[in-house]
């Protein structure tokens, strides 16, 4: 039995179920509260301390798992490119909001973090929370910060911009489908991005290139910044 | 074997951005470069969408699963991030709105430019 527990196929077989399962329940409920992600790391999470069974244990499992992580993120060319012609027509609005976007994110957790006394380590996990989560746990890694707290941090991120975002945006009169289809998508990358799909086609369009586009741009500030200011 | 030739060619472009984030010192992580790289193949060369399409899509849709063992990570460093998990959520909130806000604000100067260059651009006709 304990050796049953220490095989990576078996975490591996759990770790898809319990995400098939927490899909299914984000489907069932229709709620961004509900994230599939969310739902299957309390689950496997659980699981593991329940078992007893360490993370080190799951880790054989997990590897199996990441590994597919780099060529998905590489994979973000794709919806790109089929956006291309959107991208060039709308070039403006999307790259300079985008990019003022990602340097308000950065320069916010920097202001927020220093306020509520966040180490320095868990600050800069954070930096990178409003960009694709591929993106931000490299770019987490290059920094020296905590991958998982920013994958984490980068999902909670988005749950919190589905749900606020469109009412917030409204509130502080955005009425243009273009110009609320970029800020969800810069502030809450792909989950953000799953709402504004529902709000209309124009929207979702917007949001899914800003995930692209506000990723790339945050992977070159966090670059020149670190080299800037070591 | 569609899928697996798929994968073999953007596997290729993860190992090519990892040499080039070598060749960059580490200034930007390679999964950045090998999206850029896969981005200008697609434009500039006989690459097609066709030969990645499926597989990059089907990795696309299951994005979210791939970061389970990342996420589970926090297991380890729990007791290290533990009093500060409230101030972490708040910041989260806080940034998100400000993040919004400021993409929103900016967008909108740029129709306003757009907007007033086409109007003078109507003048001179």
């Amino acid at each position: 039995m304990t050796e049953l527990l220490s095989s990576s196929t078996l975490w591996l077989a759990v770790s898809i179920g319990c995400y098939a399962l927490g899909a299914k329940i984000q489907q069932k409920t229709g709620s961004a509260l509900c994230n599939p992600l969310l739902l299957s790391s309390i689950m496997v999470g659980v699981l593991l301390v329940v078992t007893g069974t360490s993370y080190q244990t799951y880790e054989s499992a997990g590897q199996l798992i990441s590994f597919f992580l780099t060529p998905a993120t590489v994979a973000l060319a794709v919806p790109i490119y089929r956006k291309l012609d959107v991208l060039k027509k709308n070039l403006a609005p999307i790259l300079a909001g985008a990019l003022v976007g990602s340097l308000t994110s950065i320069a916010s957790v920097l202001l927020f973090s220093r306020l509520f006394g966040l180490s320095g380590q868990t600050t800069r996990s954070l930096v990178p929370k409003s960009v694709t989560t591929p993106i931000a746990v490299a770019l987490s890694d290059m920094m020296d910060g905590l991958a998982p707290v920013t994958a984490i941090v980068v999902v909670f991120t988005g749950i919190v911009g589905a749900i606020l975002l469109p009412t917030f945006l409204k509130c502080i009169g955005v009425r243009n489908p273009v110009q609320m289809g970029l800020s969800i998508g810069t502030a809450a990358h792909a989950v953000g991005t799953s709402r504004a799909i529902e709000l209309g086609e124009t929207e979702g369009a917007m949001s899914g290139l800003a995930i692209g586009v506000a990723g790339l741009l945050t992977a070159i500030l966090v670059s020149v910044g670190s080299i800037l200011f070591g | 074997m569609n899928y697996l030739k798929q994968l073999g060619v953007l596997l290729a472009c993860c190992v090519a951005g990892d040499a080039l984030s070598i060749l960059l010192h580490g200034a930007l992580p390679g999964n950045v470069l090998g999206l850029t790289l896969l981005l200008v193949l697609l434009v500039c060369t006989p690459l097609r969408l066709g030969h990645v399409e499926q597989t990059a899509d089907y990795l696309l849709q299951n994005m979210a699963f791939f970061f389970l063992p990342a996420c589970l990570g926090v297991l380890e460093i729990f007791a290290q991030i533990k009093s500060e998990i409230l101030a972490i959520l708040a910041v989260c909130v806080l940034t998100t709105l400000c993040t919004a806000a400021a993409t929103a604000f900016t967008v909108h100067i740029v129709f306003r430019l757009q907007n007033r260059q086409s109007e003078e651009a109507f003048d001179h006709d």
